[in-house]
């Protein structure tokens, strides 16, 4: 399959599956799953910053029509498609990553996977909270919240992932 | 220029990110306080097609729970309907009634999507201006307060519910003697509870005292239950009281709602345009 409709096809599917599913489930303790940033996660890594960055407005675009945040998950997403290219550069091997590979567990690793995701999911959910609540004197409350929801949004990413992973050894 | 070209290219990768998200949090910032541009929420046509859909799927979910309030309503109201009443004195002339005049109407509304684990909460009703919604129309449910309306497309409305940061809607706390008037605020934890500001502490508050929304903006009529007092403790260094209320109604499985319409509204605000106001 082509390359770029392989990512329009995720890019509608993790959209819906965000704005109709997942922001529809009150699970109650401040608790609020997100896969948009698997989505920009997800992205071949030659994709440079820029269009990234637009990909990831786009993305969060949709994602705050549908959850009326006007512009909180854009900013969150848009941040974490900044950082991405400084993370997997830190966490990246020497010689550069391989074009062929995609930043998938199957492909890099399952903690390759695990720390550079855990670490970009971890910052996009802080700067989520952070914004939502802004205020530092609950600055408790911000943490439990980023630890919450990213912990658990974290385990549904390695859940989405080995759907990706099955279907494709059945193919 | 040629620095500046070269300043540009180096930094355009930042450039582009601070540009993006300066967008992002500017129609953030502007948009809690008021709403601009209807594209950008629940209420355009492609979202609302799509959230109908899904509402479509999912309205079923509760249905024995909200048939079973919506006959014990049914009886309520039913109870008091004058055909149903055993006529005490019979040979009387039936009048209009020139003592009550009606002051609120209710346009009923079915909550097509909502939050409630947000820091602000909006549900969005399948009910717009063309049935007659406005900014600034009170919602309410079978159980007690909603919101108030935020903004209002042709088809559909969008409620900024008491589960936001600076909704104020007037309220009561009803006391055996007299009644406390107060504010609801929200502190973005639990959905269950919320809070009452302005509450002098010369006054012990009973637990599990009502409180029921005090009509004085004319947004709400009076005595729709908001909640019940579960807690209440000074607050350190003021003369108030910092008061917890579990509300009465339950926002995470809402589903038919009211919009209240106020008759007298026109009327009510032409009246207090009348107010001397202090120049600054």
């Amino acid at each position: 399959m082509n390359i770029v409709y392989k990512h329009i096809i995720r890019f509608v599917v993790f959209a819906f599956l965000q704005a109709l599913v997942f922001n529809q489930l009150n699970i109650g303790f401040g608790i609020h799953l997100m896969i948009q940033p698997l989505f920009i996660m997800l992205l071949p890594f030659e994709l440079t910053v820029i269009p990234m960055m637009g990909i990831a407005f786009l993305m969060g675009l949709v994602i705050d029509i549908f959850s009326n945040t006007y512009g909180l998950n854009t900013s969150a997403l848009v941040l974490m498609a900044y950082l991405r290219p400084i993370v997997f550069k830190f966490y990246g091997p020497r010689e550069g990553y391989d074009p062929l590979k995609e930043p998938t567990s199957q492909d890099m690793g399952s903690s390759w996977f695990g720390l550079v995701y855990g670490l970009l999911l971890g910052l996009h959910t802080f700067w989520f909270f952070l914004l939502e609540i802004f205020e530092l004197g609950r600055f408790g409350f911000i943490l439990q919240k980023t630890i919450l929801s990213g912990g658990l949004s974290f385990l549904l990413a390695l859940l989405i992932q080995s759907f990706i992973l099955n279907s494709k050894q059945k193919k | 220029m040629r620095n500046l070209i070269a300043f540009l290219q180096r930094f355009r990768i930042f450039l582009v990110f601070a540009m993006l998200q300066i967008l992002a949090l500017s129609w953030y910032v502007t948009y809690l306080s008021f709403p601009r541009n209807q594209f950008l929420t629940t209420n355009n046509n492609i979202a609302i097609q799509i959230l109908e859909w899904e509402h479509d799927l999912t309205k079923h979910f509760n249905l024995s729970k909200n048939n079973t309030q919506l006959q014990w309503e049914n009886t309520y109201w039913r109870k008091r309907q004058p055909q149903f009443m055993y006529q005490l004195s019979r040979g009387k002339v039936k009048i209009n009634d020139t003592i009550f005049e009606q002051q609120y109407t209710y346009i009923p509304a079915e909550v097509i999507n909502s939050s409630v684990d947000r820091r602000n909460n909006y549900f969005t009703l399948n009910v717009g201006s063309a049935q007659g919604i406005k900014r600034g129309m009170g919602v309410f449910c079978h159980e007690g307060v909603v919101g108030v309306i935020h903004y209002a497309s042709k088809h559909y409305s969008l409620v900024k519910t008491v589960l936001t940061e600076d909704i104020n809607i007037d309220v009561n706390i009803h006391m055996k003697k007299s009644d406390l008037p107060g504010f609801i605020k929200w502190d973005g934890r639990d959905p269950r509870y919320g809070t009452v500001t302005g509450i002098n502490n010369d006054l012990r508050i009973k637990k599990w005292s009502t409180v029921v929304t005090r009509g004085g903006s004319g947004i709400f009529p009076k005595g729709i239950p908001v909640g019940k007092v579960s807690h209440t403790e000074p607050i350190e260094g003021q003369a108030l009281w910092k008061v917890d209320i579990l509300f009465a109604a339950d926002y995470r499985r809402l589903q038919r709602v009211y919009v209240i319409k106020n008759l007298h509204m026109a009327e009510q605000t032409a009246l207090e345009a009348r107010i001397p106001r202090d120049d600054e």
